[in-house]
């Protein structure tokens, strides 16, 4: 098996990951996996982790292992990962970093998260969820990876999922389902090498503020913990919020903005809605503005004016 | 009424950073910038990018024109009637500012960096004739 060039950041163990997570700018988005590689036709999973908490990145995990490999499964025991307690899940991850069944992983930061979400035209949650999948298969096909079937976990309507990712990739077999990770268990697989993925970014978090809080006080991210609450209200700042490593862009982290900082007025991006269509019959009239003293052009584009009071 | 500026020597031996932020902030004091701005801006092919709560901002370094100082003025006892004198502090200096809009990269369009011209222009016109 040779290192794969596609990948960023080979892992190949828990110890791996955590360095690899621990050694990087937590604002930013990381790829990485095992680099394994297979030329019989493979199966594929694919299943996010972390899609609802305030805190930290959302992660794409994807698994794959050549078809009639199944038996492997019933080795590793991860059938339904859901049930499965953190010690058990970084049991069967270790188990996966060996050359019999390969996996990649995406880490969105939250920073990314809301900087999209709070872009001037917007980029919805949906369309990250659906970009990074569609990235992540890319990325194994460069590698060589000759893909047969794909299983994909979703949270909203499978039926247009699917039919959107059978246009991107129609040769291959393609099922979207909800609960899909207990019905396939590639996609179990996948949903483990998220949400450990996940669990580790969460606890190797390096804050980029000069901040000094211990991660045991945030957390699992999920809005209901009453650590991380505690958290989101003890570390607000009035002016510039929280850290990076909240997602702005949850209701859970605005609310708090919305109600206790002080308030930020933007520019409005809806456009033409100011401008009305004059009344033609305005064209007659006198406009008592024109009698005014108008600065000139080159003034008012640079928004200059002369000053008489502080 | 008059408006004294008044400014020791020390106000001058310390430069700040300013920043001029693409959004109004409905408050007047002590902001944090070097706790939770300054060490998450980073500099890359699109020039500075930072995350204002969640909003992404692209930015610019911009030098004020040479022989330019910026001061940053301070009103520790605010006037009590409107014809009341009033006296600034220079408390601060400045030679650049950080400017940053939202999810647009600066340039000339953006009307403070334009407001830059107009220095030129005024010293043209405005600086005297020399007899010849």
């Amino acid at each position: 098996m040779d290192i794969n060039e596609n990948i960023e950041h080979i892992v190949k163990s828990n110890v791996d990951l955590e360095k690899c997570l621990t050694n990087r700018d937590s604002k930013d988005n990381i790829t990485f996996g095992s680099g394994v590689k297979f030329s019989d036709p493979c199966i594929v999973g694919i299943d996010e982790a972390g899609r609802g908490p305030v805190l930290g990145p959302m992660v794409y995990g994807l698994c794959y292992y050549p078809l009639g490999k199944e038996s492997i499964f019933n080795d590793l025991g991860c059938a339904d990962s859901k049930t499965l307690t953190d010690e058990k899940r970084k049991d069967i991850f270790q188990k996966m970093c060996s050359d019999d069944v390969g996996w990649i992983v995406e880490a969105l930061s939250p920073t990314f998260i809301s900087n999209n979400m709070l872009l001037r035209s917007k980029y919805s949650l949906n369309q990250i969820a659906q970009d990074s999948t569609v990235g992540l298969l890319n990325k194994i096909i460069s590698m060589g990876i000759n893909i047969a079937e794909v299983y994909v976990d979703t949270v909203g309507p499978p039926e247009k999922y699917q039919d959107k990712l059978k246009s991107i990739f129609p040769e291959f077999k393609i099922v979207v389902a909800k609960k899909a990770d207990s019905l396939y268990p590639v996609v179990s697989a996948a949903s483990i090498c998220a949400k450990v993925s996940r669990d580790t970014a969460l606890t190797t978090w390096v804050f980029t503020e000069d901040f000094e809080v211990s991660l045991e006080e945030i957390g699992s991210g999920y809005p209901n913990d009453p650590v991380t609450k505690k958290f989101l209200k003890g570390n607000f700042d009035k002016i510039f919020g929280f850290p990076q490593l909240v997602r702005f862009s949850w209701s859970t982290a605005d609310k708090i903005l919305e109600d206790e900082s002080f308030c930020t007025e933007w520019e409005d991006v809806e456009e033409g809605a100011s401008e009305k269509t004059p009344n033609i019959l305005g064209f007659f009239k006198k406009d008592p503005r024109k009698k005014e003293h108008t600065k000139h052009e080159f003034f008012k584009k640079r928004k200059l004016m002369n000053t008489e009071n502080l | 009424m008059v408006i004294h500026v008044k400014c020791n020597s020390n106000a001058f031996k310390s430069e700040s950073n300013v920043h001029y932020m693409p959004c109004k902030i409905n408050f007047d004091g002590n902001a944090t910038v070097s706790k939770y701005l300054q060490p998450c801006v980073k500099s890359g092919s699109t020039g500075l990018t930072v995350s204002f709560r969640g909003h992404p901002l692209n930015g610019k370094e911009i030098n004020l024109p040479t022989n330019y100082k910026g001061i940053v003025l301070q009103e520790r006892v605010k006037p009590l009637t409107e014809d009341a004198d009033r006296n600034l502090h220079v408390v601060n200096t400045f030679k650049s500012i950080t400017y940053w809009n939202w999810d647009k990269i600066p340039n000339h369009d953006d009307a403070f960096i334009a407001a830059m011209d107009w220095i030129d222009i005024a010293e043209a016109l405005h600086s005297p004739v020399q007899d010849e």
